[in-house]
């Protein structure tokens, strides 16, 4: 066993302790509820052993990067720097624990405040947080931040309108972080186009927030959003899920009126990861610092007068204010935060734009292509998209991707899976990697299907 | 180093080499009242000017790599690389959560021997792994406890009861739940009162929290009765895997007659904890509470000729609980995290038992180390213990009144002293019904003569002139930090115009 350092030295200390044997270390468990026998599991393993089985493990799964991949749905199969990963796990980084100590805790609490201000530039908002679990997490909090801000100051207190275009997995978390505490979450109706219906939207007035994202489940863009603060009035939060990748091109939410904005960090440091992890991004204003959940860093100074970084307003958190915190949040995902504070500073503006414009292109290029295959229609076709767009076939979404994935190409999301309504939907996901090579071979794919099934 | 990383400021041009988009974007693609005015004020930086910027901060920083890391209840052991090896394969970096059962069979088999190996270790009938951090572990169980009551028609149920000692994840979960609080005062000796839980439960309790071994580090023997109590109540009880580094093999939760538990990855199985996360918090429940459980669990039939799979006879596939909660994070849960734990999972197997072992060999014999100080030490003052306990667990706590009282050194002062030896601090304040306290937690993986050495110099500490301590630390990159001031000032981010002043 190569982890324990006094393996071989049990007796020596024991006896230094005045004991006998390990049993005397256990001697207070009451033997009704002591196991009995070792623990029915497997062997131990060495290190190369274990290699061996993780990459015969791993190795069989079908990786995105190994074929044309048009799957994204809230993830992104990105590209990150291969200083992101190399530099984040140094030790001093990765083995350390949340910075209760700032004296010795410099290092991360000032990446995290610079952090702060990356996330805080991206979407013009002024204060930001150290990273909630992932973008369902920050959005379900940010709603319950709203409620505990806005209730006791409007018509309609504990009510929140929600798009209903949030997808079903995302929604759940929502209802899961609200059910509670007496949250009633009121659908907010799109049109057929796609775009939020901005007459039943003005239903929301009164209410405590709007939750709304951008771009919507279908990839749109949807400008309407930007008149929310006009059609629901001051006093309502406005709440706005944002794709990272679209704001080196789009106008960042705190320029149009959100109070708080929440959104998918992962496209900044870290690959899809099968799901995590990967960390939720929370900004806001002003009127919501002393109630918002998670960690926040402040400059300060030390004994000398010195410019020194620490934990601050902590007396919203569990491990102060217990019962009464904003959140139970504890652990979150700093880590991987600060892979996304490198990955942004190394794209700087200028590579920021440059991400955009090339998903963008991607996914224009793609539509335009998909589009052209008789039969194939696209949902929305009059709405602008990033990232994705949503396409009507004519079959079950599901036989469509079976057939294509064993032509070797991952095409989409079954949008029937969310949606039973669209089992002839499927959403299709591009990125700055997908190359004119994936597009063909989706086309090519998704044409002979239709053509074998028509 | 004084500067931030927004001292970089090149060339306008500059920024992340990239290939040029495929085709042509028409001004058209965005309407124009959406496209950004005015990029952000992110660094303009080269590869070597950031890497050494962030390197330069990594060395303001103390992790477990750094030196000895004897936070209480943190379980900070050190973190073996083979586990950061293996994530880095596209297996599980270049995964989408979305894909096709058949695409992910190898992870759906890391999944479910997890599942697996995490319900063995408590005693539980089944597991998710989809909560990300231990207060979510938390916040799940008691969710599903909220519906299992709710479908008995019993959902008026809604008290939930903590010991004054918990972590205070517990009652915050709990209330995000919507219950009530019930606090209770633990005895003298820090174990549970069970007179007070008595009075404490009714019909209306809905669960109990509780850790064990406590956040005191000793071990609950009364812990069977309290389930008792709180079952004949009908109640459900909860078990906090926060303390789960202690006593793997020797007896489980099931044993003690628990409901539901949580288990920090981050903490019994050395998923790092990376500055303050990622963590993951899987939870195990009984079989009465397993259809309420999130969804999905992962599990398993015999494979069909054509499956190939992994190859071990078994075709992966996600299950929906019958009654679930739904989800309590978007995908599968910190996969990433998973799948280190399962390497450290597979070093140990079922020797598991001889870690916790070494962890309370480790606690106890610091513990011991530090209470037997060399006599000719001119020491102020010696810290009375926590808790009047033969053994201590995993970890244990010390109270710095004494020394308070002779000399006005704090236990906060003490902690900052020992960052100026290079060790961390202990945790500090906590538990809240020691007073002055400092709680030690040492893991497994610290040798004897750390051990040996970190209790000198604390007993150093304790004879040395007050003034010193008081004054401390001397040696870091900053010296003591005034919270206070950050919390008036609220500079939350880099202005341009702090510059100027």
């Amino acid at each position: 066993m190569d982890q324990l350092p006094n393996l071989g030295r049990e007796q020596e200390m024991l006896e230094i302790m005045g004991l006998r044997s390990m049993e005397d270390l256990f001697s207070d468990i009451p033997e009704e509820i002591r196991s009995k026998g070792p623990l029915p599991l497997r062997g131990p393993q060495s290190e190369e052993e274990i290699i061996r089985d993780a990459n015969k493990l791993l190795g069989a799964n079908v990786d995105l990067d190994c074929r044309p991949s048009f799957l994204s749905a809230g993830l992104a199969r990105n590209f990150v720097p291969s200083m992101v990963p190399m530099i984040a796990t140094r030790g001093e980084f990765l083995t350390s624990y949340t910075p209760y100590q700032p004296e010795v805790s410099q290092g991360m609490l000032q990446a995290m405040w610079e952090f702060q201000t990356m996330i805080s530039e991206l979407v013009e908002l002024p204060i930001s947080n150290v990273s909630m679990y992932d973008a369902s997490t920050s959005a379900a909090e940010a709603i319950t931040c709203a409620v505990r801000v806005k209730s006791k100051k409007v018509e309609k207190p504990n009510t929140v309108f929600v798009s209903e275009l949030v997808p079903p997995h995302r929604m759940s978390v929502i209802q899961n972080y609200t059910q509670g505490v007496g949250i009633e979450i009121i659908k907010l109706p799109h049109g057929e186009d796609g775009l939020l219906d901005l007459e039943k939207a003005s239903l929301a007035t009164g209410s405590c927030a709007v939750y709304v994202e951008q771009p919507n489940s279908f990839g749109i863009l949807d400008e309407g959003l930007m008149s929310l603060r006009e059609i629901v009035g001051e006093k309502t939060a406005i709440i706005v899920g944002v794709d990272v990748t679209t704001l080196g091109l789009v106008e960042p939410p705190g320029n149009w009126g959100a109070d708080i904005v929440v959104g998918e960090g992962q496209p900044f440091g870290i690959g899809p990861t099968a799901g995590g992890p990967i960390y939720g991004i929370f900004a806001c204003t002003k009127d919501f610092l002393r109630l918002m959940p998670g960690r926040i860093v402040g400059q300060s100074i030390d004994a000398s007068g010195k410019t020194a970084y620490t934990l601050t307003l902590s007396t919203r958190e569990q491990h102060i204010r217990r019962h009464r915190a904003t959140s139970n949040i504890c652990s979150n995902e700093t880590l991987i935060a600060l892979m996304g504070a490198m990955h942004m500073a190394l794209l700087g503006p200028v590579g920021l734009e440059k991400l955009s414009t090339r998903i963008l292109a991607s996914t224009v290029r793609t539509m335009n292509q998909i589009s052209s295959i008789e039969g194939v229609e696209l949902a929305f076709p009059n709405s602008p998209v990033f990232r994705e767009f949503a396409i009507k076939i004519p079959g079950k979404s599901e036989d469509a991707l079976s057939h294509m994935d064993k032509l070797g190409v991952t095409a989409g999301f079954d949008l029937g899976n969310w949606w039973k309504d669209k089992s002839s939907w499927i959403l299709v996901g591009c990125d700055e990697r997908t190359s004119e090579l994936d597009i063909k071979a989706l086309k090519d794919a998704l044409k002979s299907w239709v053509e074998e099934s028509g | 180093m004084t500067g931030t990383i927004f001292d970089f400021n090149g060339s306008k041009e500059a920024g992340w080499s990239q290939p040029d988009p495929i085709t042509e974007v028409y001004s058209e693609s965005i309407p124009q009242q959406l496209r950004r005015s005015k990029l952000p004020e992110w660094p303009r930086a080269s590869e070597p000017e950031l890497v050494r910027h962030y390197t330069q901060l990594s060395q303001r920083n103390f992790g477990i790599d750094t030196g000895f890391y004897p936070l209480g209840s943190c379980t900070m052991k050190h973190n073996p690389r083979l586990n950061e090896r293996i994530v880095q394969h596209p297996g599980i970096d270049r995964i989408h959560p979305l894909q096709p059962e058949s695409q992910v069979q190898g992870l759906l088999a890391i999944y479910y021997e997890m599942q697996e190996m995490l319900a063995i270790c408590s005693g539980m009938d089944a597991v998710t792994l989809q909560p990300v951090a231990g207060a979510q572990g938390e916040f799940t169980a008691i969710r599903c406890i909220q519906e299992y009551h709710r479908e008995r028609g019993e959902g008026h149920r809604d008290k939930v009861i903590v010991p004054d000692s918990a972590h205070g994840t517990n009652p915050a979960s709990a209330s995000m739940c919507g219950y009530q609080i019930i606090e209770i005062p633990s005895a003298d000796d820090g174990r549970i009162d069970l007179d007070a839980l008595r009075s404490a439960v009714g019909d209306d309790t809905a669960a109990m929290m509780i850790t064990n071994p406590s956040t005191l580090g000793v071990f609950e023997p009364e812990i069977a009765e309290a389930t008792k109590i709180v079952h004949n109540a009908g109640g459900q009880m909860y078990y906090d895997g926060a303390n789960f580094n202690a006593i793997l093999g020797k007896t489980d939760p099931g044993r003690m007659g628990f409901d539901a538990v949580h288990y920090n990855l981050h903490k019994t199985f050395s998923q790092p904890h990376g500055g303050g996360g990622p963590g993951s918090g899987p939870i195990g429940v009984k079989e009465h509470l397993s259809k309420f459980l999130p969804s999905p669990i992962v599990g398993r039939r015999e494979a069909t000729e054509d499956e190939v799979g992994v190859a071990d006879g078994h075709w992966y596939h996600w299950v929906t609980p019958e009654s679930t909660i739904g989800k309590v994070q978007q995908w599968n849960g910190n996969a990433g995290a998973v799948v280190r734990s399962w390497a450290f999972y597979r070093r140990y197997g079922r020797e598991l038992e001889t870690m916790s072992e070494h962890a309370v060999l480790n606690a106890n014999y610091l513990r011991h180390v530090m209470m037997n100080p060399d006599p000719d030490l001119q020491i102020h003052a010696m810290p009375i213990e926590g808790c009047p306990a033969d053994v201590v667990k995993h970890e244990f706590t010390l109270s710095m009144s004494p020394l308070k009282e002779a000399n006005g050194v704090t236990g906060k002062d003490v902690a900052k002293r020992l960052l100026d030896y290079g060790y961390m601090a202990p945790t500090l304040y906590f538990p809240q019904i020691v007073p002055e306290c400092l709680m030690f937690e040492p893991t497994e993986t610290e040798s004897k003569e750390v051990l040996d050495k970190f209790a000198r110099d604390f007993h150093s500490i304790l004879a040395e002139d007050p003034e010193i301590v008081l004054s401390s630390p001397h040696t870091t990159p900053v010296g003591r930090v005034d919270e206070v001031w950050a919390a008036r000032n609220l500079i939350l981010r880099y202005n341009k115009s702090q510059d100027l002043s």
